[in-house]
């Protein structure tokens, strides 16, 4: 991956979306390759070196999701869904198939290019390696099991602390439901999603400095958690 | 759906039975003979003739044969079997008389000098008379039977046409006809549907007034619906009158022809048609049943035309949609627009525009569902204040410029409601606040707890609602008079929510101190009956 132009290939069946999104990305410093089938998008992906892939679902030869189940057989590269249907049931679905973010058409370009850094900065942090993960004032220290805000040490339960773990693997992704509730309670739990709910309200009241309108554990409605974009290295925590 | 034809089992309509020897004898005393009388004894006669004929060949051609009276039993079996007791009695008595006069001594007179041969021709008779009842009786059984397989092979015949039926007019039909089969005479059937003074029968026309008028007593309920009515016409013939279903004469009723009938037999053919039309009404009922069943499944067809509709409205608008708003964006973050105000500031007015658009769209995809009873909430256990942030943080960009309060005790309990409607109605709330409200002015959103319900209220420092909004809000495509010229909308906004909401088991009202003086709009919902108990049970 190129730090300064990220590559970003788009793949739409609509030319008029791929032209707008191509002249977004390019005045925010991406370079755009595009894709206008999914038979496409995938040899795209194999061939060129692709940092982010926006995929709309519907596509003429495959379904997106398709497309995003067999680029995720061999590649973690960030992938964004685009679709006019804003159902929870399939964001639901998509996420679980490993899509890093979804954002419903019609949307505005910034919308888009704020999720797309996030992403990419997902990924760079997932290929450095750091155990540590520090979001506003909170920092999570993966391989000591330390959660601070600040600099006070913070007693979590186990199951919030299990929670948070799971957030901060991926932080900025979202986390269903159901994948919350099957990896800390289990299999039989799966629709229990007040136990979810009454730890979440917890762990909020401890890391939030303000649990009413949470900056860090944030709520993605009827879809599941994430936990806010971590801060950029360097960045001075503001809460 | 396929119809049950009916049971031949169940067929209970009574049958002739054998009559007894007695009652032979007796309808032979009465003189009303059996079918073709006449015929019959003539034939009996004959047959009789015959068999003196051949033994007389006999006995000239061989030697004399004792017993030979017993001869005479095949004239009178054959005479019982084919046309009844009276001939075979004629039979019995023909044949013991040519024995007696050309066979026995003295010949050619009827008296009988052997006394052995006296007896032989008592005991004769006495056997014929036995053998000729239980042939009569046999043939009775086998014509029974007979009957009964018609009637079976009728019904089942009829019960095809039933089920086969897709109209009343066709089960109609199918009465019509095999009652008139059955019955073999006139058979009116009167619809339930028409005027209901002067019904209009189907099939057979020709009802004489008399009858028409004990229909309408039928249809009208002033007759026992269950036993019917019989009215004898001018010509003296029996009608029974008689409602389809014994339980209502909204299935139709039916005037039947019985002609002239002895009381007896009235009650027997009475008792068969009822019988028929129990078989009739309880198919009826069936096909009401598979009407019931196949609007059913109409509609489930109807509902995936309509998925299929919205599915396609919100791509074909949305596509669109979605390049015009995305190339709106871009131009208005691109630096040589942002540098270039006049420009900017009509990207922005194509870039408002399409959100309001895309809004409107939603409104109607939310419209349909609402309308289409197409909303089935996901229920789950949801945090209020998530649900209220979503909405705060999700509405468009053009209500940016009011200053939105939120006030949510930290301790309201759990909702069980499906979290995107919720979030929606409220989303409608807080976009009419803004629209009627002054930009700067504040929006309030406080949250509390009431007994068994949790409330929410959107309060806003706008244009208020006048009696008259307040009598209409709610209602689909009201807009307040005030607004209609210098507000943009639908007035679909408020009925989406209040829809949103009720599916989710709770309630909206909204009130104002008047025109001006802001409104305050206050969601309730159900507090789960458990949700005290949910904070031990995730507890580690």
């Amino acid at each position: 991956m190129t730090e300064a132009t990220p590559n970003v290939l788009v793949v739409d069946d609509e030319v008029q979306i791929r032209r707008f999104l191509r002249s977004g990305f390019e005045l925010d410093g991406y370079s755009v390759s595009e894709a206008e089938s999914g038979r496409d998008a995938i040899r795209a992906a194999t061939l060129r070196p692709t940092d982010l892939i926006i995929l709309d679902l519907a596509l003429p030869d495959l379904d997106g999701s398709q497309v995003l189940e067999r680029i995720r057989s061999w590649s973690n590269v960030p992938i964004i869904i685009l679709s006019v249907r804003s159902s929870e049931m399939e964001k639901v679905r998509l996420f679980e198939m490993g899509a890093d973010d979804y954002v419903t058409k019609p949307f505005g370009m910034a919308e888009l290019l704020a999720r797309s850094k996030v992403v990419l900065r997902r990924k760079a942090r997932a290929t450095t390696g750091d155990s540590v993960v520090r979001i506003g004032r909170l920092k999570i220290d993966l391989a000591a099991r330390n959660v601070f805000v600040g600099d006070e040490r913070l007693t979590l339960t186990p199951k919030e602390y299990r929670l948070l773990q799971i957030l901060a693997q991926y932080p900025g992704n979202v986390v269903t439901h159901q994948e919350l509730l099957k990896e800390i309670w289990g299999l039989p739990h799966i629709n229990d999603t007040h136990y979810l709910r009454i730890v979440v309200r917890k762990l909020r009241q401890k890391i939030e400095s303000d649990p009413n309108h949470p900056t860090i554990l944030l709520t993605e409605l009827g879809v599941g958690y994430r936990l806010a974009p971590p801060n950029e290295p360097g960045e001075t925590p503001t809460q | 759906m396929k119809q049950q034809p009916l049971q031949p089992v169940e067929i209970i309509a009574p049958m002739p039975r054998p009559r007894s020897f007695s009652e032979n004898a007796a309808q032979l005393l009465r003189g009303s003979g059996d079918p073709g009388g006449m015929t019959g004894v003539v034939g009996a006669l004959v047959l009789v003739i015959a068999v003196t004929a051949a033994l007389a060949v006999i006995k000239t051609a061989f030697i004399d044969l004792p017993p030979i009276v017993i001869t005479y039993l095949i004239p009178v079996l054959i005479a019982a079997i084919r046309w009844g007791f009276l001939p075979a009695l004629t039979a019995t008595i023909g044949g013991a008389a040519c024995a007696a006069f050309f066979f026995y001594k003295p010949v050619h007179t009827f008296y009988v000098e052997d006394p052995a041969r006296r007896l032989g021709l008592v005991i004769f008779a006495l056997v014929a008379i036995v053998a000729a009842h239980l042939a009569v009786r046999m043939r009775r059984e086998s014509e029974i039977v007979r009957k009964r397989e018609k009637e079976i092979s009728d019904l089942y015949a009829f019960s095809r046409r039933l089920a086969g039926g897709h109209s009343t007019a066709d089960i109609f039909d199918a009465i019509q006809k095999h009652l008139s089969t059955v019955v073999g005479r006139k058979v009116a059937l009167f619809e339930p549907s028409g005027p209901a003074n002067r019904p209009t029968p189907i099939g057979e026309s020709d009802v004489p007034q008399d009858i028409r008028n004990a229909v309408v007593a039928v249809i009208a309920g002033n007759a026992d619906a269950a036993a019917g009515m019989t009215v004898t016409d001018d010509h003296g013939d029996i009608w029974l009158v008689h409602a389809v279903s014994s339980k209502t004469p909204d299935l139709g009723v039916v005037a039947i022809d019985l002609g002239s009938q002895t009381p007896e037999s009235e009650k027997e053919i009475r008792a068969r048609i009822e019988a028929i039309l129990h078989d009739a009404a309880q198919t009826i009922e069936q096909i009401g049943l598979a009407h019931a069943i196949t609007e059913v499944r109409m509609r489930a067809e109807s509902d995936r035309f309509r998925d299929a509709l919205i599915g396609s409205v919100s791509h074909e608008l949305r596509t669109p949609l979605a390049s015009i708003l995305g190339a709106a964006t871009v131009l208005c973050d691109a630096p040589a627009i942002a540098a270039e105000a006049r420009l900017a500031a009509l990207a922005n007015v194509v870039r408002e525009e399409s959100e309001r658009l895309n809004n409107e769209i939603q409104n109607l995809l939310d419209a349909t569902r609402i309308s289409g009873e197409a909303l089935q909430p996901k229920l789950e256990w949801a945090e209020l204040s998530d649900v209220v942030n979503a909405a705060v943080e999700r509405r468009p960009s053009r209500f940016v410029c009011h200053s939105i309060e939120v006030d949510l005790p930290p301790e309201l309990p759990l909702i069980q409601a499906d979290a995107v409607l919720i979030e929606k109605a409220l989303g409608q709330i807080l976009a009419n606040s803004a629209k009627y409200s002054p930009p700067g002015s504040r929006i309030r959103i406080r949250g509390w707890r009431e007994d068994r319900m949790v409330a929410i209220a959107v309060s806003d420092e706008g244009a208020g609602l006048s009696a008259e909004d307040s009598a209409h809000l709610g209602e689909r495509f009201f807009r307040g008079r005030r607004h209609i010229n210098t507000t943009p909308g639908s007035g679909l906004g408020f009925w989406i929510a209040t829809a949103f909401i009720a599916a989710n088991g709770g309630a909206i009202d909204a009130t104002s101190a008047g025109e001006g003086k802001g409104t305050t709009v206050t969601i309730r919902l159900p507090i789960p009956a458990n949700v005290d108990q949910l904070e031990s049970i995730a507890s580690d």
